[in-house]
C-alpha cells in the first residue's frame, strides 16, 4: 500500500515537469481519460435534462384525454398550432426521447463516462490505449448532437418539422415515402456519427482492458466494472456496424435511388427491421451491462464482502452478450414467422432469464450476511435490482409470442422497457455516480440530498411505469397523441408520477451545486474497508496522470481469486 | 525518471512493445467492425434468395410444373390488385376469390388497361397473405415474372397460374389457414421512371 501512495506522490510532482494545457484547450485538445470521462459525463447530464424535459411534456399530454399540450407546444416551437402540427410535434417528441436518452444519455454517460474514468484507474493503466482517439469519440458524439438538434429545424413529413419516425427508424416511415424532407437524413447522419464514435471508443477500451493491465492483474483478477466494459465493447463492435449498414442502405434508398428496402424495385422494408433488430437488441444489453458492472462494484463495497460467484458473474455477461445476437426477432413476432421460427425466439429469449437470474442471485448473495450500510450508492443499487428484476420479469411475459400478439405495441411494452432502461440503466448510472462522485471530483455531497433525490425517483418512475402494465393489458397503443376516456385514470396517475420524477431531477442538480459549493474533502477512500478496487488507493480526486510505474497486484497464484474478492493485496 | 539508465531503457522497450500489440488489437477491431458493415451489405442478397427459397415473409415459390398428387384440403383464394400512385393503369382480377382444392392448378387472369395515351412498361410485385403460406404456394407462370408494356389506350388480360402443395396439410402453421390472399401491386419499370417524383405523388401523414 505504502509504495502505491508513494508512487502517485511522485506523479504529482512529475506532471509539473512538463504541464498539462489548461483553460479551453485542456478540454478541447484533451486526450486524458478523466478528462474526456467528465466531459462525456457532463454531456451525458445535459443530454439527459433535455430527454427529460421531452418526456415530461409527453406525460403532460397524455395527463387527460384530448390534446391540449402539444398545439400549444408546436405554435411555440414552429408557429402552426393546428391539431396535424401537434400530432406530429408529438411524433418528434417521442422519437427525440428516445434517440437521446440512448445515444446521448445512457451510453455517453456509462461507456464513454464511468468507463473512461475508472477501467484504467481500476486495471492500474495510466491512461487509455488511443488517447487521441478518445478525443475524437467525444467531439464525434457532439457532432452527432448537434446534426440531432438541427433536424428539429427542417421539414420532416410534407409541411411538417423534424422526424417523427421513432428511434427504429423502420421504412416507409423512414423514407422518402413517408418523410420526404431532410429531417430523416439529418437523424439517419446523427445515428452514422454516434455509432461511428462509439465503435471508435470501444476498440479503445479492448485495446486497453486486454493490453495495458498491470503486471498481476489478471483478466481473472479484473474488477467486473471493467469486465461489464470489455463484454459492452465487444457488443458494440459486433452491433454497431450493422446500424450502420442498414443506415447506409437507407440513406442511398432516400436520396440515390437505390431499392434495398423500397419494394417497386424488389426491396423488403421487413429486411430493415431484421438488421435494425440485429443491432437493436444488443444494443438493449449494451445500455445495461456496464451498469451491471457498476451495481456489482457498489453491492460488494457497502455489503464488505467480495462479490458473490465472480467467475459466474462473468461468464453470465458474456452468456447474455452472445445470447443478445441470437434472439432478435422476438421484436418481430407480428411480422408472419412460421411457428416453428417463433418457437425458436421464443425459447432462446427465455433462456436469457437465466445468466441474468445467476447476476441478481449473485447480487442477493452478496448481501446475504454481509455487513450493510445503505449510503446513497447502496440505496441506489437495490433499487436497480428491484426495478430490473420487474422489468426482466415483464420480459419473460413479452417473449411469448402468443402474448405478444396481444400487448405488441401497447403500453405494457412501454413500461417493460423503461423499468429495464430508464429505471434499470438509469438507477445503475446513478449508483454508479453516488458512488464515484467523490472520486472523481474531491468532494462529499450531502448524504441526505442524496437519499431525497433516490426516493423521489423512486417513487416517481415506480408511479410512472407501473400503471403503464395497466394501460397496456386495457389494450392502450403506444406513440399514439390521445386516447378514449377508458385509459383516463392510470394516465393520469402516470403522469403524476412524472412529474414527481421531474422533481427528483431538480434535486440532483441542487445536490451537484451543493457539493461544489460546500467542498467537504473526501479523501482517498470515503467508503471504508468495503472499496478494495486500485481507484480507491489514489487521492481524490486523483492526479492528472497515474500508474506511470504500474502497480503490480498480488493475488493468490493458487486459486487465481481475483483481486476484486479481497483476497489479493496490493503493493 | 528512475536513476539507472538500464531499467529506463526496460521500461520504454516495454512501451513499445504495449504501443505495438495496442495497435494490433486497435486495427483487428477495425477489421471486425468493417467486416460486420459487409456482412450487412451481404445480408440483403441473402435475404432475398432465402424468401425466394423457402417462401418466408409471403413469397410465392416458383415451379415448372405441378406435381399432379390431390390434397384434401379446399381453400379460398383471394386476389387483390393495386396501381402505385403516378402509373396511370387500371388493374383488377376477374373474379374477387376462387375456391381451390390443394394440388389442383388454378389459372386466373387479371384484366389490365393503360389510361394515358403513350407506351408504358411495368412490372409487378407480388406477395401471398398469411406469409406462412408462401412457402406453398407455388406459382408455374406469372405475368410478374417479367416487364410488360402496354401500348396507348392498349388493354389486356394477363394469366397467372398457379397451385397449392399440398403438403401444406402438414405444415402445423398452415392448420388454421383457411384463405390466403394473393396480392399484386404495379409499378412504373425502373427505366420509366422520372429521376425526381414529386411531391403530390408522396403518400404523407395527411394521406
Amino acid at each position: 500500500m505504502a509504495s502505491v501512495t508513494d508512487l502517485t506522490h511522485h506523479d504529482v510532482e512529475a506532471h509539473h515537469e512538463h504541464g498539462h494545457p489548461t483553460g479551453w484547450r485542456r478540454y478541447l485538445y484533451s486526450t486524458n481519460h478523466k478528462d474526456i470521462g467528465t466531459l462525456y459525463l457532463i454531456f451525458a447530464v445535459v443530454a439527459g435534462l433535455i430527454g427529460t424535459t421531452l418526456s415530461v411534456a409527453i406525460r403532460a399530454e397524455l395527463m387527460v384525454p384530448g390534446g391540449h399540450v402539444f398545439p400549444l407546444i408546436s405554435a411555440i416551437m414552429t408557429g402552426d398550432g393546428s391539431l396535424d402540427a401537434a400530432k406530429n410535434m408529438y411524433n418528434v417528441f417521442f422519437s427525440s426521447h428516445a434517440i437521446i436518452m440512448i445515444f446521448f444519455m445512457v451510453m455517453p454517460a456509462m461507456m464513454g463516462g464511468f468507463g473512461n474514468w475508472m477501467v484504467p484507474l481500476m486495471i492500474g493503466a495510466p491512461d487509455m490505449a488511443f488517447p487521441r482517439l478518445n478525443n475524437l469519440s467525444f467531439w464525434l458524439l457532439v457532432a452527432a448532437f448537434a446534426l440531432l438538434m438541427c433536424s428539429l429545424f427542417v421539414e420532416g413529413s410534407p409541411g411538417m418539422r423534424g422526424f417523427g419516425g421513432g428511434w427504429v427508424l423502420y421504412p416507409p416511415m423512414s423514407s422518402d415515402v413517408g418523410t420526404p424532407g431532410p429531417a430523416a437524413d439529418f437523424v439517419i447522419l446523427t445515428m452514422h456519427l454516434a455509432g461511428a464514435s462509439s465503435i471508435i471508443g470501444s476498440i479503445n477500451f479492448i485495446a486497453t482492458i486486454l493490453n495495458m493491465r498491470a503486471p498481476g492483474m489478471t483478466m481473472f483478477r479484473m474488477p467486473l466494472f471493467p469486465w461489464s466494459v470489455l463484454v459492452t465493447a465487444f457488443l458494440l463492435l459486433l452491433a454497431l456496424p450493422v446500424l450502420a449498414g442498414a443506415l447506409t442502405m437507407l440513406l442511398t434508398d432516400r436520396n440515390f435511388h437505390t431499392t434495398f428496402f423500397e419494394p417497386s424495385g424488389g426491396g423488403d422494408p421487413i429486411l430493415f427491421q431484421h438488421l435494425f433488430w440485429f443491432f437493436g437488441h444488443p444494443e438493449v444489453y449494451i445500455l445495461i451491462i456496464p451498469g451491471f458492472g457498476m451495481v456489482s462494484q457498489v453491492v460488494a463495497t457497502f455489503s464488505k464482502k467480495p462479490i458473490f460467484g465472480y467467475v459466474g458473474m462473468v461468464y453470465a455477461m458474456l452468456a447474455i452478450g452472445l445470447l443478445g445476437f441470437v434472439v432478435w426477432a422476438h421484436h418481430m413476432f407480428t411480422t408472419g414467422l412460421s411457428l416453428n421460427t417463433q418457437r425458436y425466439f421464443v425459447f432462446a429469449t427465455m433462456v436469457i432469464a437465466v445468466p441474468t437470474g445467476v447476476k441478481v442471485f449473485s447480487w442477493l448473495a452478496t448481501m446475504w450476511g454481509g455487513s450493510i450500510s445503505l449510503k446513497p450508492p447502496m440505496l441506489w443499487a437495490i433499487g436497480f435490482i428491484f426495478v430490473f428484476t420487474v422489468g426482466g420479469v415483464t420480459g419473460v411475459v413479452l417473449a411469448n409470442a402468443a402474448v405478444t400478439r396481444y400487448l405488441h405495441d401497447t403500453y405494457y411494452v412501454v413500461a417493460h422497457f423503461h423499468y429495464t432502461m430508464s429505471l434499470g440503466a438509469v438507477f445503475s448510472i446513478f449508483a454508479g455516480f453516488y458512488y464515484w462522485f467523490p472520486k472523481m471530483t474531491g468532494y462529499l455531497y450531502e448524504d441526505r440530498l442524496a437519499k431525497w433525490h433516490f426516493w423521489l425517483m423512486f417513487a416517481g418512475i415506480n408511479i410512472t411505469f407501473f400503471p403503464q402494465h395497466f394501460l397496456g393489458f386495457q389494450g392502450m397503443p403506444r406513440r399514439v397523441v390521445d386516447y378514449t376516456e377508458a385509459y383516463a385514470l392510470w394516465n393520469m396517475v402516470s403522469s403524476i408520477g412524472a412529474f414527481i420524477s421531474g422533481v427528483g431531477t431538480i434535486v440532483f442538480v441542487y445536490l451537484i451545486y451543493e457539493a461544489f459549493a460546500a467542498k467537504r474533502l473526501a479523501g482517498n477512500n470515503p467508503w471504508g474497508p468495503g472499496a478494495t478496487t486500485l481507484e480507491w488507493t489514489l487521492p481524490s480526486p486523483p492526479p492528472f496522470h497515474q500508474f506511470e510505474t504500474p502497480p503490480h497486484i498480488f493475488g493468490d497464484e493458487e486459486t487465481h481469486a481475483p483481486a476484486i474478492a479481497g483476497h489479493g493485496n496490493m503493493a | 525518471m528512475i536513476a539507472s539508465g538500464d531499467r529506463e531503457g526496460t521500461a520504454l522497450t516495454q512501451r513499445g512493445r504495449t504501443a505495438r500489440n495496442s495497435r494490433l488489437i486497435g486495427a483487428g477491431g477495425a477489421l471486425l467492425a468493417l467486416t460486420m458493415v459487409g456482412l450487412t451489405y451481404a445480408a440483403a442478397p441473402f435475404y432475398s434468395a432465402f424468401c425466394r427459397a423457402t417462401g418466408y415473409e409471403g413469397t410465392p415459390q416458383v415451379v415448372k410444373a405441378n406435381v399432379d398428387a390431390e390434397g384434401r384440403r379446399i381453400l379460398r383464394v383471394a386476389f387483390d390488385a393495386n396501381v402505385a400512385p403516378g402509373l396511370g393503369w387500371s388493374f383488377e382480377p376477374e373474379s374477387d376469390s376462387i375456391r381451390l382444392r390443394t394440388g389442383q392448378t388454378a389459372t386466373v387472369y387479371f384484366r389490365v388497361r393503360n389510361l394515358r395515351d403513350s407506351e408504358v412498361a411495368a412490372r409487378a410485385t407480388f406477395n401471398v397473405t398469411p406469409e406462412v403460406s408462401g412457402g406453398w404456394f407455388d406459382k408455374i407462370s406469372c405475368f410478374c415474372f417479367t416487364e410488360q408494356h402496354l401500348g396507348p389506350r392498349e388493354s389486356a388480360e394477363w394469366p397467372v397460374v398457379f397451385f397449392l402443395d399440398p403438403k401444406l396439410e402438414t405444415d402445423p402453421s398452415m392448420a388454421r389457414v383457411d384463405s390466403i390472399t394473393l396480392s399484386y401491386t404495379l409499378f412504373a419499370a425502373p427505366s420509366e421512371r422520372p429521376s425526381q417524383v414529386g411531391p403530390g405523388d408522396r403518400a404523407g401523414p395527411a394521406g
